[in-house]
């Protein structure tokens, strides 16, 4: 594995950066306060590719790879974690249909995602403790035209904005999450709802919300890869928003870093700047250093999606590091700037409550160490 | 449809560069490069004219080794096609050497409907460059134009000075160096990055551009670049009665020689 980025990643890495300054930086603490979606910003990461960012050429994507993906992600989440939420949301839909569509799937979906014309939304859990169980769970039954869909998807991002959505559904009541197939889901499909914007603690501006499916009629082309295959759809699809998401907590974590850093060189306490105090100094390191592993081993991960390499495990310990690390860059960064870092009209907040939800959302924090493990065991 | 040069330097990006304390010597061992501001602004300008008109666009850079690195980033901003020269010696280059330079090679890949540069450079601001550069093709020379408009083979230039704008008029080729405000330099969108590396890109050796030596041998030596650091007096009025303050405050600036 090379850690070096390529010239282009760089490159994809700073035109991310000079994105999020003059698209991001002006509206990232008010949508911080109105949850509002942040429309126009999307509309402009579709016109530089980033929603077509790993998409195949052949249809409209920039086919940067997955290193330029984490890259772009980590640099978008310094600014906005919540925009890079949007992100990554649509690219997990996009993934799973470039890896499990069908040719005529693919021209359908995947030039409108590329383009940023339809987002898309990646629906994969329930209220239920796993999806296909739980009273509410999305049942999938055949129909003479093809099938029929009934229940809710919970949590959803990019729901109600999405135009198109990858949904789980459970096709066999007994076999439960056992028996989970792929489905692609116009937002326009008749009996589909979206349930109220969810409240959330932070990463405000990317909405969520339940999908309500009540008796949607889907075409057989509607299947995503075959019958059997939702639950490896699943599996993968979320190892990818562990890599994802782990640039993401990187990007927040780096954010909170420097900002702390460039406090502590300001902020005179005993008659020198804090940041001559080897207190100080240890938690700036210990942050600093713990963004820096996690981006390497999150690069990693994404070098072997780019190679068609497994890449589970080592996604699976990026999460896992990151759900330890992740919550403690921003108690360690806010204990650096004290009382003025702990205040709403400092950034560390914001980063703080983002940092959560880049660290717990799509895949339980217990769930990586069964990777792991199940691989070591083997 | 225009023919077109924009001259850009890859300097060492500012906000990497750290001043070491002991002795105020700059540490640049982690300093990444970039394009020179103004320069983007060049480039910016150089791309919207034949966005618009047609024609082409050639960069073209005079630094050390370094310089290669430069060649994604700048063709991703638009031009069609990039000439650099790659000389250890650029180290030490003084503006003389630079616009010899510059116009050795002009004179090599010209010629060209209109040279653009930006009005300085991020590292030297020599600021002299474009005057030069011009002086030594025998083209006249429009400065600190914040606009630029093209028709047929006439310039139409605003010049910003002091206090007032000049609208310059010229005809036939010319060397124009531009200010930031001229445009906003472009975010390459992700394709017009990775399309960079279709585009062809030269090096031109140096000596293939028949400079004499006496050409290179620059005339100002920099000696010693040193940092500049600001030692605050951390003198900090707390009394109470914040009147008493204010009171201290002014009389220490006016102590200080403030008026």
């Amino acid at each position: 594995m090379s850690i070096l980025l390529t010239e282009e990643q760089e490159l994809i890495g700073q035109s991310a950066r000079d994105f999020a300054k003059e698209y991001l930086e002006p509206i990232a603490v008010d949508m911080d306060h109105t949850g509002q979606y942040p429309a126009a910003a999307v509309r402009a990461l579709a016109e530089h590719d980033f929603l077509g960012l790993f998409l195949q050429g052949e249809y409209g994507g920039a086919e940067a790879g997955y290193v330029s993906l984490v890259e772009a992600v980590e640099n978008l989440s310094r600014t906005s974690a919540a925009v890079a939420s949007i992100v990554v949301n649509h690219s997990l839909a996009a993934y799973a249909i470039q890896r499990w569509g069908d040719p005529g799937q693919k021209q359908d979906c995947l030039p409108a995602l590329a383009a940023g014309r339809t987002l898309g939304g990646f629906a994969v859990f329930e209220h239920g403790p796993t999806p296909g169980v739980g009273p509410d769970a999305l049942q999938a039954t055949r129909t003479p035209e093809g099938w029929a869909l009934k229940g809710t998807k919970a949590y959803v991002r990019n729901a109600g904005v999405a135009g198109l959505y990858v949904v789980l559904a459970c096709t066999d009541p007994a076999a439960g999450a056992k028996s989970l197939a792929a489905f692609i889901v116009g937002a326009e499909a008749s009996g589909l709802a979206v349930g109220p914007l969810a409240e959330t603690m932070g990463l405000k501006g990317c909405p969520v919300a339940d999908l309500v499916f009540d008796n949607v009629i889907l075409a057989e082309t509607a299947l995503l890869g075959g019958i059997t295959d939702g639950a490896a759809i699943a599996a993968e699809t979320l190892a990818l928003a562990s890599v994802a998401e782990a640039a993401q907590t990187v990007g927040i974590g780096q954010a909170a870093v420097e900002h702390a850093a460039a406090y502590a060189r300001t902020r005179v306490q005993f008659g020198r700047p804090i940041a001559t105090l080897q207190a100080i100094q240890t938690l700036l390191a210990e942050t600093a250093t713990d963004c820096h592993l996690a981006r390497l081993g999150l690069r990693a991960a994404a070098q072997l999606l780019d190679q068609g390499e497994p890449f589970q495990v080592e996604a699976a310990m990026v999460k896992q590091f990151l759900a330890r690390t992740g919550a403690k860059l921003l108690i360690d960064t806010v204990q650096v700037e004290g009382g003025f870092g702990y205040s709403e009209f400092m950034p560390l907040p914001r980063l703080f409550r983002d940092i959560a939800g880049t660290t717990l959302l799509e895949a339980p924090a217990d769930y990586p160490e069964k990777t792991i493990a199940a691989r070591l065991l083997a | 449809m225009p023919n077109i040069l924009v001259c850009y330097k890859w300097v060492l990006n500012e906000q990497d560069i750290k001043i070491r304390p002991d002795d105020l010597s700059l540490d640049t061992a982690r300093a990444k490069g970039k394009i020179s501001d103004f320069d983007r602004n060049a480039i910016e300008e150089a791309s919207l004219i034949v966005e618009q008109q047609g024609g082409t666009v050639d960069a073209l850079s005079y630094g050390t080794p370094a310089v290669r690195q430069s060649v994604k980033d700048v063709l991703s901003r638009g031009p069609n096609r990039l000439l650099w020269i790659g000389d250890p010696g650029a180290e030490v280059a003084d503006a003389m050497v630079i616009a010899n330079v510059l116009a050795a090679a002009v004179r090599k890949a010209g010629p060209y409907d209109l040279i653009l540069c930006g009005e300085g450079s991020s590292d030297m601001f020599y600021q002299q460059i474009p005057a030069r550069l011009a002086a030594l093709l025998g083209l006249p020379c429009v400065t600190f134009v914040q606009k630029l408009t093209l028709e047929g083979g006439t310039l139409l230039a605003q010049r910003k000075l002091g206090d007032c704008t000049e609208l310059v008029s010229v005809t036939g080729p010319a060397v124009v160096s531009v200010l930031s405000e001229i445009n906003k330099p472009r975010i390459p969108s992700l394709k017009q990055v990775l399309g960079a590396a279709k585009k062809p890109s030269e090096e031109l050796a140096l000596e293939s551009l028949g400079l004499a030596p006496e050409d290179l041998i620059p005339k100002a030596v920099r000696k010693s670049p040193k940092g500049f650091l600001m030692n605050r007096k951390n003198v900090v009025f707390k009394e109470s009665d914040a009147a008493a303050n204010v009171a201290q405050l002014v009389a220490s600036l006016a102590a200080e020689g403030l008026r």
